[in-house]
């Protein structure tokens, strides 16, 4: 055993501890279910919390129509095997007037068929807690993000105004028109995930192994054509070439990395060895700047 | 060997855990007055020890030559200033999380603002840290926000700090002026409890003393600060310290399952042990710990388990699971330092909520002593308090809840008030100390009543507000020295 295993040890009780207290806080909570290796962990973990009840909430997934198959797949077969509660929701009103990720910039799109898309299920729901795989490492705005993240009315995150957090004492106490998003892998970074999954022998989405993928290359990012819904554009053909995910998302926005590592350990050795942050391969993230703060600030998780 | 192995692995190892074990995971807080150049040191130890990713370094170059704030240089600060507003205003709003690792550590930096408007961020990023790096700017040694962050960090239980005193290349790497800023430093030390000072110059811009060692300061011959973090003890390891689980949840399923979900906050229990429900007094024998990956024989600190007991307690979330022999206080009347975060004043005729560990109590009432001068360091005797202010109270309960002290157990012994308006955490506090005192109604009891105070004690106060809260006080102090002496007392005023 390394050191760097035993802090693992230390993640998943902060976690549990996180699952606990929201779920005995809120009236109505909810995991948001995104299919990818950090929500893999928050299922595991939310498990793990409430063991040998079930978790005491549904998991719901915003489905944009463009994710890759292997991901519905693998969503549909955790959840029947598991035997949970999936929500799945899809803004329909933004599916009628054909919003896609082609004609549209990833700003309008992901607004459209995710912020909004995500407000709606929750409303629909009426949850005041929603549990996210995200984690401070990701990305600069997430860095500064609370355990407990409170909403005002509509969703909104006010990042001057954010409710101090003490010690282990998360106070889920809520004023009028509040709600809550609840991060407990808050404090994991992407290595510290690949390195639980690999403990645990946790199942993921196959897509993060390196295999033989039809890509296209555009603006040096490699695009894996995952449906007959792709645009290529003149003279593009898509080319085999072994790929893998380090994050996944809608797959016209997502791109690959080139990889050899087809399996678990190949992949932690990789992560761990990695120059580049995870989100370099998140097209919508590099829309603007502060994209990510803004997209916070109206509603996204 | 799944994560589960290895956790019986450890348990099994009792309480003496080794070095490298407690050291895997580091929290560390930077603090300091603004403009001190904590986002600045923090950028510069994650650029040189290999926090930062390449397309991190290229977005943080680009941005430094559109601002050109140090001439050509890299602004390491734009590393961890993530807010949009922060950018633009080239300040610290709210606490930064950061994350790195040597091979054998991670590393969880929180990174605090240093306006005293942001005071209440601090103080959330102080109290989940092991040690805290404290700057100070060469040039101008400890300011009053320097000492009020040091008050903080001792308030919230670091003991363990480094006092950075940076921008030496301001000060022409001066060991005269480094030698007074340190003697300054450790004479206002020894008004906090901290186990260990370390003192360092550095200049962050150019590096010096962060990863590397300075060239420039060849008088100085103690470690870099990251020879310091890879060295460091992070805590103090208790021996011995009794057994506590506050209850989170009580778990229920199939085949009449009941287990109470918590985390064990300081101790060690194992199977056929006796345990007591400090609240009610009740007991039971421990017969299962039951997780996902297997029943254990022991649970210790730190760990998030499901207890099942022999008997069914009848407790709920709130209580607190103790080992018989040293229990918690079962108070209803307790004094604590508190740090107030709420821009809204502290109101004795407010309602409040004390939450403990997963307890949540109704505030009778709540009288303040004292504040902390910033100047001084002293206690000067007061009745109000505001934002940023840390003051001494005394906090009157509604019904008795299980507490220790502070010094003692800090899970345990630490609560965040809460308005019982809006929700909000108003303040942070520690508890120094607590007295079981909940009189039954009944024949015995002295009621202190407004006529009976107002005829002695309290025949000097007006109708004021000043006086009203000092009224308040006085009832309180009378009733607490009467139940020290075994009297049943209930304020009626």
């Amino acid at each position: 055993m390394t050191a760097l295993t035993s802090h693992l040890k230390l993640l998943e009780a902060e976690s549990i501890h996180i699952f606990r207290e929201a779920a005995a806080q809120f009236r109505s909570p909810v995991l948001l279910y995104s299919i990818g290796k950090d929500s893999t962990v928050l299922l595991h973990l939310a498990r793990k919390a409430f063991w040998p009840a079930k978790p005491p909430f549904p998991l719901l997934h915003v489905d944009t129509t463009w994710k890759f198959r292997d991901m519905i797949a693998f969503r549909d077969k955790t959840a029947r095997e598991l035997g949970l509660d999936l929500i799945v929701h899809t803004n329909h009103d933004g599916l009628a007037r054909n919003i896609n990720p082609f004609d549209h910039p990833p700003s309008v799109y992901t607004d459209v068929m995710k912020t909004v898309a995500l407000r709606q299920a929750l409303d629909a729901g009426g949850f005041d807690a929603a549990f996210g795989g995200a984690r401070r490492d990701e990305e600069a705005s997430r860095a500064k993000e609370r355990v407990f993240s409170f909403r005002a009315a509509g969703h909104r995150w006010e990042p001057r105004r954010q409710r101090p957090e003490m010690w282990q004492l998360l106070n889920g106490r809520l004023g009028k028109g509040e709600t809550v998003r609840v991060f407990p892998l808050s404090n994991w970074t992407e290595g510290d995930v690949w390195r639980y999954i690999a403990l645990e022998k946790l199942d993921v989405v196959p897509l993060y192994f390196a295999a033989e993928r039809p890509v296209v290359t555009r603006n040096g990012q490699l695009i894996v054509v995952d449906d007959e819904r792709m645009r290529l554009e003149p003279g593009e053909k898509p080319v085999l070439r072994k790929v893998r995910f380090r994050t996944l998302g809608c797959w016209p926005l997502t791109a690959a990395i080139e990889s050899e590592a087809a399996d678990i350990d190949e992949v932690v050795e990789e992560t761990l060895a990695a120059k580049y942050s995870e989100r370099a391969g998140r097209l919508i993230d590099h829309d603007q700047a502060g994209a990510m703060e803004m997209k916070k600030r109206e509603g996204y998780f | 060997m799944n994560l589960a192995a290895l956790q019986e692995n450890v348990s099994a190892e009792t309480t003496t855990v080794p070095r490298r074990e407690r050291g895997a995971l580091v929290r560390l807080l930077t603090c300091g007055s603004v403009d001190d150049g904590k986002s600045t040191l923090i950028g510069r130890l994650l650029w040189d020890a290999a926090g930062v990713t390449e397309d991190q370094r290229a977005a943080v170059t680009l941005a430094s030559h559109n601002r050109a704030v140090n001439g050509e240089r890299i602004d390491f600060s734009l590393l961890l200033d993530g807010l949009q507003a922060e950018r633009e205003q080239g300040i610290t709003i709210d606490i930064a999380w950061r994350y790195f690792e040597t091979p054998d550590r991670r590393f969880i930096i929180i990174d605090s603002p240093g306006h005293e408007q942001y005071t209440r961020n601090m103080a959330t990023g102080a109290s989940h840290a092991d040690i805290a790096i404290l700057l100070v700017d060469a040039r101008h040694g400890a300011k009053r926000q320097t000492r009020r962050h040091a008050a903080i960090c001792d308030l919230v239980g670091i003991r363990r700090v480094v006092l950075a005193v940076n921008k030496m290349d301001a000060v022409n790497w001066s060991e005269a002026r480094y030698r007074e800023i340190e003697a300054d430093f450790r004479a206002m030390a020894g008004s906090f409890n901290f186990a260990q000072v370390t003192i360092i110059p550095v200049a962050a811009l150019t590096g010096d003393n962060v990863a590397y060692r300075s060239t420039t300061m060849p008088w100085y011959a103690g470690p870099t600060l990251l020879d310091y973090l890879e060295a460091v003890d992070p805590e103090a390891v208790q021996v011995d310290a009794p057994f506590r689980m506050p209850v989170q949840l009580v778990l229920r399923a199939a085949g009449d399952f009941r287990g109470y979900a918590g985390t064990v906050t300081s101790g060690r229990i194992g199977i056929g042990e006796r345990i007591v429900d400090a609240r009610s007094g009740l007991g039971a024998t421990l017969r299962r710990i039951a997780t996902m990956d297997g029943d254990r024989a022991f649970a210790s600190k730190g760990d998030a388990v499901t207890l099942v007991l022999d008997t069914d307690l009848d407790i709920s979330r709130g209580a607190v699971l103790s080992e018989v022999p040293r229990r918690p206080t079962n108070a209803d009347v307790i004094e604590a330092r508190l740090v107030w975060l709420s821009e809204t004043p502290f109101d004795p005729e407010a309602g409040y909520l004390l939450r403990t560990a997963t307890d949540l109590t109704p505030v009778t009432s709540m009288s303040v002593s004292a504040l902390v001068d910033f100047e001084t360091l002293a206690s000067q005797p007061a009745h109000a308090c505001g934002v940023n202010d840390i003051a001494d109270c005394r906090i009157l309960l509604g019904r008795p809840a299980a507490i220790d002290l502070f010094r003692d157990l800090p899970l345990t012994g630490s609560f965040v008030l809460v308005s019982a308006i809006d929700g909000a955490t108003v303040a942070g506090g520690v508890i120094s100390w607590a007295q079981a005192g909940a009189p039954a109604v009944g024949d015995n009891v002295l009621v202190l009543d407004r006529a009976l105070l107002a005829r002695g004690i309290c025949s000097d106060l007006g109708d004021s507000p000043a006086d009203l809260a000092e009224f308040n006080r006085r009832a309180q102090e009378v009733a607490v020295l009467l139940r020290s002496v075994g009297v049943p007392v209930l304020i009626e005023i």
